[in-house]
């Protein structure tokens, strides 16, 4: 599902594509939601990596009281053994993002080469897989996690492969439509006539030209793939033995943090997973709309053109 | 008498996205007579289509605009939208491209043609069917095709059927932009004579804009040449053809197919200059043929180089002292 | 009829797709590892008679060939099997648990249509002012926020001003017909509202987009031309035409729906089929769980078809 994110005042212009890496990074600089996006991001990438070396305690050491309140020492409270919360936080940003990430370059894999391949060879291979593709992206995703996950037994490694196959199909779609514009362009017939074999001209003319959409789009799964895991984890099919996010929300939902009154054990993971999805949906989108421009300019607005006046003139009466 | 329509130092800037703006007409200056055809063309870019929408200030928000446009002597756009607004349809209406979606797709043609009368009032309910039927049928469209959608209509018919739309409400001045491009050669023909027979019939004024200029002759007593943002000749159509006193105008009258000579179809090498910066000098001299030193650093202005002939170029003024 | 092989592709595509998440549903429980998932009649506390029953009826110990169209026509039948965990026929346990789940589940979509729908139309009119910036923002914030935890936070706020717990009263013994129908309404304001919320933020952004690109089509300039006041034309043509790619993306935002619901459910308490998935998995309670999901991969398939046959009804366009 594509969302038009986009800068108020713009005029439909597409903008030049430069270099492929280039036009990514030139719209985290321009675009102020790619910038808030990109550099959330990170912060919350940059604290997770570095959570063993930077996290005030340790994962579990106890701290103080179950859901001890909020203090200088630990700003946000302990949870219900005890555990400083930033710690906690920190810690399970790693592997929701791991999973994250995981999930989603097994999706990415899958709806890639999907996509590629139908876009690539168009005709029945193409209707095949699209129809194959209709049929995921119509059954609903969460119950079908949730049987799997279920049967399989909660592990990461069943969580990440859970999530990834069946995300891919948003991205199938998306790369299939780029390749078919790809597949057009005059140096790929080119190439196509001097006989170059088909997997040489998928790797070196299609693959290039699909890279910065391929990333936007992946971009936009990790959102998808960290809320997965958090209804996952809360509904007590999270890996047992890992604290993500989401595992830290069900802990404090299944000890009755609300009735003790400890908000400070819900709200921030709550707060950090939003931040988390936030960002990737801001970032994912900005890329997007940079690399497929699809707008107009709108005809009726609420505000009208202006009207400069004219200078040293007797203007007439209306 | 003053002209029916007329612009004065019309100015319109666009805001660019990333800060900016381009400035895309650059003080025109035309009039437009009752009952007169008038062409406005020039390559695309130009600006002439932003004056056409410019005249009923169909401009988007994004846009600046300053100058005037006079309306039997009083100027409407003083009040932006609020005094451009009273007078689309009424007064000025507008033919778009023929590619264009002119009508809503969900919607019949016939209900879209009813809005108009009742919304300016000129028929409500069975009577704006009864009129609806009877402009279909001016512009040769059976009636029954009113409860019809546009995708069921042919690219000529669904123009045909906009232009009907178009003078519902009687307008004096009849803008048309582009209206046969996107249409086979023979539907084509057919418009420009619909066109024809109806503003004659009605007495209306037509603005014809166009990059088309075999359509300018067909159609239109005068014309006005834009380049770059700016008029830089207007005159009737046969002196243009023949004695233009402009370089772009020579060349563009020059580049148009001709079936019957032997020579080649010549274009004009190189680009217009770009409208988001401040230009030195004459827009057209990177391309002139005839460009000489003071083209360089001064603009031209648009002068009168005979009776209802002006031009902007410093030819003319070098040919006048010549004269002299 | 117009189109009348367009209806019949969209049906048999539905068709299709309920097989496949029938066949799905039944390899996934039926060859998985472990003989408690795929025997459906090692009932916990069951008869003998019950258990007979029931490997009769799903073929448990023939082929798993025959084990499958026996499935099949068993699920024609309404039979899921007996739940593990209260020995009562699954479809007993899902009939109920949808009736109470459709209500809340319906009152809240309509809230985030309702608002959503007002607040992008609100924000593409206002483009390039604060107003559409504060729509925006506040959109994907809501947009951002896992459901659950949102309904925790509606708990932690309305704790004590509205009840944050299962769908009625306990205390209230023998309550008249009305006073049902208020207590389960007070129930059901923190769960719908809770789904409202993050719906109503994806469907802001997906109006707006809709309105923006129909605000940008040649016959908008048309009407404006035809001397339109700006909000008539939005009224007129603009909204009309941005309903088409609205239906269809609600219709893509079912599955979201249905993960809104397990989790409110799950939050709240709420007696639903959500909750049903919940409490089955908790009890590995796999009967229960497979019919779950078949319920509600078949109603995903069946709005996904009604909104197929809403966009055909909008959009004269549409022939085949």
């Amino acid at each position: 599902m594509s969302i038009v994110i986009n800068e108020p005042g713009l005029i439909a212009e597409p903008e030049p594509i430069r270099s492929r890496g280039g036009i990514l990074w030139d719209t985290i600089r321009r675009r102020p939601s790619a910038t808030i996006g990109a550099t959330i991001l990170s912060l919350i990438i940059a604290c997770a990596v570095l959570a063993p070396w930077i996290a005030p305690y340790g994962l579990h050491e106890q701290v103080g009281p179950p859901f001890g309140a909020p203090s200088w020492q630990h700003p946000l409270g302990l949870d219900d053994g005890g555990v400083d919360m930033v710690t906690l936080l920190m810690w399970g940003a790693r592997i929701s993002l791991v999973v994250g990430f995981a999930a989603t370059l097994v999706s990415m894999l899958i709806g890639g080469t999907i996509g590629v391949v139908a876009g690539y060879f168009g005709g029945k291979v193409d209707g095949i897989l699209m129809r194959i593709t209709d049929y995921f992206l119509v059954i609903p995703d969460v119950p079908l996690m949730i049987v799997v996950a279920a049967i399989w037994g909660p592990s990461l490694f069943h969580i990440v492969i859970v999530i990834g196959i069946l995300l891919w199909t948003s991205t199938a779609r998306v790369i299939r439509a780029q390749v078919k514009s790809v597949r057009e362009r005059v140096y790929v017939k080119r190439a196509r006539a001097l006989g170059a074999g088909h997997v040489r001209i998928v790797m070196r003319h299609v693959l290039p030209q699909v890279a910065p959409l391929l990333i936007a789009n992946t971009v936009l799964t990790i959102a998808v793939a960290v809320f997965d895991e958090t209804a996952l984890a809360f509904l007590g099919l999270g890996d047992p033995s890992r604290i993500s996010l989401g595992k830290v929300i069900e802990n404090a939902f299944q000890r009755a943090a609300i009735s003790a009154g400890a908000w400070w054990a819900i709200v921030p993971p709550g707060v950090l997973v939003a931040l988390l999805i936030l960002s990737c949906s801001l970032l994912g989108q900005a890329l997007e709309d940079a690399l497929n421009p699809r707008l107009r300019v709108a005809h009726v607005s609420a505000r009208g053109f202006r009207l400069r006046p004219l200078v040293g003139r007797n203007a007439d009466a209306v | 008498m003053s002209a029916l329509l007329e612009t004065e130092d019309l100015q319109v800037w666009f805001d660019l996205p990333r800060g900016g703006t381009l400035h895309a007409v650059q003080g025109v200056s035309l009039g437009l007579e009752r009952g007169e055809r008038l062409g406005l063309v020039g390559e695309s870019g130009c600006g002439k289509t932003t004056t056409a929408l410019a005249l009923m200030g169909l401009l988007p928000a994004s846009a600046t605009v300053s100058g005037r446009v006079l309306l039997n002597g009083i100027d409407i756009l003083r009040g932006a939208e609020e005094t451009m607004r009273p007078h689309r349809w009424v007064d000025l209406s507008m033919v778009f491209q023929g590619a264009m979606n002119a009508f809503n797709p969900v919607k019949t043609v016939g209900s879209q043609i009813v809005e108009v009368l009742e919304l300016h009032h000129r028929a409500a309910g069975r009577a704006a069917r009864v009129r609806t039927g009877e402009l279909l049928a001016a512009v040769g469209i059976p009636d029954d095709r009113a409860g019809r959608y546009p995708h069921e209509f042919s690219g000529g018919m669904r123009q045909r059927a906009a232009i009907a739309m178009a003078l519902a409400c009687n307008p004096s001045v009849l803008i048309a932009d582009e209206p046969t491009t996107a249409l086979d050669v023979m539907v084509q023909a057919q418009i420009l004579e619909l066109l024809d027979a109806l503003c004659r019939d009605f007495g209306l004024a037509l603005l014809l804009v166009t990059h088309d200029l075999p359509i300018v002759a067909q159609l239109c007593d005068r014309a006005a040449v834009m380049y770059a943002g700016e008029l830089v000749e207007h005159g009737s159509v046969d002196t243009l053809f023949h004695a233009p006193r402009h370089p772009y105008t020579r060349l563009l009258f020059a580049a148009t197919p001709d079936l019957h000579g032997d020579g080649l179809p010549a274009s004009i090498p190189g680009a217009p200059p770009r409208l988001d910066r401040q230009n030195e000098g004459c827009p057209f001299r990177p391309r002139c043929d005839r460009a000489f030193a003071r083209c360089v650093d001064e603009r031209p202005l648009l002068r009168t180089v005979a009776p209802e002939h002006g031009a902007a170029c410093h030819l003319n003024d070098v040919a006048a002292e010549v004269a002299h | 009829m117009r189109g009348a092989d367009y209806l019949l592709k969209r049906t048999a595509f539905a068709i299709v797709t309920v097989f496949i998440a029938v066949s799905i549903n039944f390899v996934l429980f039926r060859l998985a590892p472990g003989s408690a998932v795929s025997n459906l009649s090692r009932v916990p506390h069951a008869t003998q008679e019950t258990r007979n029953a029931l490997k009769q009826q799903f073929g448990l110990d023939k082929s798993r060939g025959e084990q499958y169209v026996l499935y099949l026509k068993q699920l024609v039948h309404g039979n899921f099997g007996v739940s593990f965990a209260n020995s009562q026929p699954v479809a007993e346990n899902l009939r109920t648990a949808i009736a109470n789940t459709l209500p809340m589940v319906l009152l809240g979509t309509l809230f985030a249509i309702i608002v959503g729908t007002f607040t992008g139309v609100i924000a593409a009119w206002r483009r390039g002012t604060g107003a559409e910036g504060a729509t925006v923002t506040s959109a994907l914030a809501f947009y951002s926020m896992p459901t659950h935890w949102l309904g925790l936070m509606l708990v932690i706020l309305f704790a004590g001003v509205l009840p944050t717990g299962g769908m009625t009263d306990d205390f209230l013994i023998n309550p008249s017909w009305w006073t049902h129908v208020q207590d389960v309404l007070k129930h059901m304001i923190l769960p719908s509202l809770t789904l409202g919320l993050v719906l109503f933020g994806e469907y802001t952004l997906i109006v707006r987009s809709a309105m923006l690109e129909t605000l940008g089509e040649d016959y908008i300039l048309t009407a404006r031309a035809k001397g339109l006041k700006p909000w008539a034309i939005v009224r007129k043509h603009a909204l009309r035409n941005a309903m088409l790619p609205i239906a269809t993306l609600v219709a893509l935002s079912l599955g979201y729906i249905v993960a809104g619901a397990i989790l409110v459910e799950t939050v709240f308490s709420w007696p639903g089929i959500g909750r049903a998935v919940y409490d089955a998995v908790l009890a590995r309670d796999y009967p229960m769980l497979q019919g779950a999901f078949l319920v509600l991969t078949v109603s995903v398939v069946f709005f996904n078809l009604v909104a197929d046959l809403l966009y055909f009804r909008l959009d004269p366009r549409i022939t085949q």
